[in-house]
């Protein structure tokens, strides 16, 4: 290479082109994906817009504490991937694997919160057969909490996997944390369109 | 560009050895070639299968209650080779769901994207192969569900290809051959989200180097906004087909209202929003590949360089846009308020002004051109001859005031019959003939190809025509028996003639399935370069080595590079490759004089 080349080429190295493809590909997943959650709360929406009252006559009512501070879990988790993805990035391949594993707690803590609030209201009597109202409750929360399920089986794969999270191979954690604060958005949403307003 | 660029781009692409064992060749090939050829012979099976229905529907309008004849004794033991009500049900709607979904979409975006997109934008492989290998096989898993379907408890899905509720709740279509099928249509659209993000990040980050979006050939072109209105609305199609399934399985009740309800209950109407929404763009996804590879056939073929390239991109990508905000001129007669109406009757009618801006660019690419008439030629032009009459009965249902009268007749059978099946079939089989010899290294014949065209061509408008006057008659859509009414007694020779077509139509296609299979086992071979064209593909080998290219190509110029005098003077030829180096010559006088 001449050196007149080697000062005009900025080629990264294929590595990082490579990484950028594949975080392309992730983006245009998880846009796809929002279309698919933005026509869910389209049809909420107009479900909504139908009923005479929401929620109907003698049904159990949301609770807005557990899942609010869901919400906070979820947000937690978030937070503790972008820690281990920032360390990651920076070389400190250490404390990688303990910040995934407090996303990976904090998942698991939502889920069951999510199984604790589908049994009272279970129990309360809200059927998933009973009319619009507990239709868009359990579809959407159910739905969701699917998602909640492959992202931690991404994340334990994470973990699992063998080798360090180093700023050369951070680029399925990367894909990994951009599905998770996907997630943790929709629910947000969610507790905000369907509990709260 | 220096050699240390394009090493970047190698090793960027490097090329992975040829897969040993069989299953890994064949059947889990992470090869797009390989994908390709699977998603075509999945698609013309399933081509097969919904022709096969289609002519079940045709014996139904020009014979009511009659056995069929051939298939009756095979497939409707239980009914003495009559098509009953609730069978003709099943037929009418698993032709349209299969047409669509399980034939064309396979053929012109699953093989052909596969195919061409790599290839023609000088790539080794998709951005994410293993990806694409789960595309197929999500898609074969669907088909599956599509064949327990046929076999489900009552029959198929009986509640038409638009499958609005209440017709397709549980209390329309009780048996689960509707749930199977609903299903399908959701796996089916998850790996139509997938084979669209691989398109789409394919396009965008493996494309070779000099490769410019407006050097693409117009066939990527096509495919790329197809492949992006994929991404975008088929997750809205997955919604609507997974609540459905969600109120016919778990008692759900989105779709079901009135008595069926309680407590309120859903809204109808809502699944044709969410199916709309997605149902417009998903026709421009049937037809947008046939435009881009027949504007690129077209240029090919007549030696000259595609008019006004860029107004055709343009033209697609403004076609791309639009296609998502008319979808509400299928639901004029909804009770939706006649203001909405209106607005989208004037976007639907805007869609009419790109469309023209191409429509003409083909005209005047052929124009005065050397026309060469080989078979894929023939197909083009039979394409642009058929999608000039569907889109301009589109005009008619487009706006409100004569589709408050033509809305659900055979009108609108015909019309879209004319685009989405007419005009995305004979460019499928443009795509075939065109590119046979690339994916299989043999030669198609000429002659069989010419007399399927014309065999094609003929009676495809004949039977279209027909349901289009039938439809300007007055009569409507699926109907079990027209001539129960008494003002449609007069159209039962016009049905009768449109279904001879009909039948005609299917016989000829067996001189396609034999050139197609013996051209494949015992064609002559084909050269690398049959067509003398100048688009990357056909500068490797007839077919292609497992990566494509030995060398990534450094392109320098555009794809429809015909004609050129300093071309011919140079090489002796009138077409120049993408990535082919003019050659140094000295000016010969001698030639000047000669001239």
């Amino acid at each position: 290479m001449s050196a007149q080349a080697a000062t005009v080429l900025t080629y990264r190295p294929p590595r990082a082109r490579n990484d950028a493809t594949a975080w392309l590909g992730m983006l245009l997943f998880l846009g796809s994906w929002a279309m698919m959650f933005a026509a869910l709360f389209f049809a909420y929406g107009v479900v909504r817009a139908h009923a005479g009252d929401w929620p109907p006559e003698g049904t159990p009512r949301l609770p807005l504490l557990l899942p609010g501070l869901n919400t906070l879990v979820m947000g937690l988790s978030s937070l503790a991937l972008q820690r281990a993805l920032a360390s990651a990035r920076a070389g400190r391949t250490a404390q990688v694997r303990p910040a995934l594993g407090a996303a990976i707690a904090l998942g698991l803590v939502f889920l069951a919160a999510q199984g604790l609030l589908w049994s009272r209201l279970w129990s309360a009597g809200l059927r998933i057969d009973g009319g619009p109202y507990p239709s868009v409750f359990w579809a959407l929360t159910v739905f969701h909490a699917l998602h909640v399920l492959v992202g931690l089986g991404g994340l334990a794969y994470l973990v699992v996997r063998s080798g360090d999270h180093g700023p050369a191979r951070h680029v399925a954690l990367r894909l990994w944390t951009g599905f998770w604060h996907f997630v943790g958005a929709v629910w947000l949403v969610l507790y905000l369109s369907v509990f709260v307003i | 560009m220096d050699a240390a660029e394009l090493k970047a781009y190698e090793e960027l692409q490097p090329i992975h050895p040829d897969p040993a064992s069989f299953l890994r060749r064949y059947v889990f090939s992470l090869d797009h070639k390989v994908i390709a050829k699977q998603f075509l012979w999945a698609g013309l099976i399933f081509l097969l299968v919904g022709g096969t229905l289609a002519m079940m529907i045709r014996w139904q309008w020009a014979y009511p209650g009659q056995p069929v004849p051939v298939l009756g004794p095979l497939l409707l033991k239980n009914s003495g080779g009559v098509i009953g009500p609730a069978t003709y049900m099943t037929v009418f709607t698993m032709h349209g769901l299969i047409m669509i979904f399980f034939a064309i979409t396979p053929i012109l975006i699953g093989a052909f994207g596969n195919y061409c997109i790599p290839l023609m934008i000088g790539a080794r492989d998709m951005a994410f192969p293993f990806l694409n290998l789960a595309s197929f096989w999500t898609f074969a898993l669907s088909l599956v569900l599509v064949l327990c379907s046929f076999f489900g408890q009552l029959g198929a899905a009986g509640a038409g290809w638009t499958t609005y509720p209440p017709l397709s709740t549980n209390i329309g279509t009780p048996g689960n051959g509707q749930t199977f099928m609903v299903a399908a249509i959701f796996v089916t659209g998850v790996s139509s989200i997938m084979g669209g993000i691989n398109y789409v990040t394919t396009v965008i980050r493996h494309r070779a180097p000099g490769m410019g979006y407006f050097r693409m050939p117009l066939t990527v072109w096509g495919l790329w906004l197809t492949a992006i209105l994929n991404v975008l609305f088929v997750p809205v199609l997955g919604s609507a087909a997974l609540l459905l399934f969600l109120d016919r399985v778990f008692g759900t009740q989105f779709f079901i209202a009135g008595a069926a309800a309680v407590k309120g209950g859903g809204d109808p109407i809502l699944f044709q929003h969410l199916f709309w929404i997605f149902g417009h763009p998903e026709v421009y996804i049937l037809i947008l590949p046939a435009w881009g590879i027949v504007s690129d056939i077209l240029s090919f073929f007549s030696r000259k360089p595609a008019n006004w390239y860029r107004g055709s991109v343009y033209a697609m990508c403004a076609v791309t846009v639009l296609s998502a905000v008319v979808y509400g001129h299928h639901m004029f007669m909804t009770g939706m308020n006649p203001l909405l109406g209106q607005s989208f009757m004037l976007l639907t009618l805007i869609i009419s002004v790109p469309a023209e801006v191409l429509f003409l660019n083909w005209l005047r690419t052929i124009w005065r051109g050397s026309i060469r008439t080989d078979p894929p030629m023939l197909f083009a032009l039979g394409m642009v001859f058929v999608f000039g009459l569907g889109g301009l009965t589109g005009l008619y249902l487009g706006a409100t005031v004569p589709d408050i009268y033509l809305h659900d007749t055979m009108f609108v059978v015909g019309h879209f019959h004319l685009t989405m099946a007419a005009a995305s079939f004979l460019g499928s089989l443009a795509a075939i003939y065109y590119w046979f010899p690339k994916m299989f290294g043999r030669t198609m014949s000429p002659g069989l190809g010419k007399l399927h065209f014309w065999w094609s061509v003929v009676l495809i408008t004949l039977v279209f025509s027909g349901q289009l006057i039938a439809g300007y008659s007055g009569q409507s859509r699926r109907l079990y028996d027209p001539y129960q009414y008494s003002f449609l007694q007069h159209l039962r020779p016009l049905n009768q003639y449109t279904s001879y077509a009909a039948f005609i139509l299917l016989a000829g296609q067996f001189v396609f399935i034999y050139n197609f299979i013996h051209s494949m086992v015992a064609g002559p071979k084909a050269s690398d370069n049959p067509w003398s064209v100048g688009t990357l593909e056909w500068f490797t080998t007839s077919p292609p080595p497992h990566h494509n290219y030995d060398r990534i190509p450094l392109v320098l110029r555009g794809p429809h590079e015909f004609a050129d005098p300093e071309v011919r003077h140079r090489l002796g030829r009138d077409w120049i490759g993408q990535a082919e180096v003019l050659p140094e010559v000295a000016a010969t006088p001698a030639t000047l004089r000669g001239a």
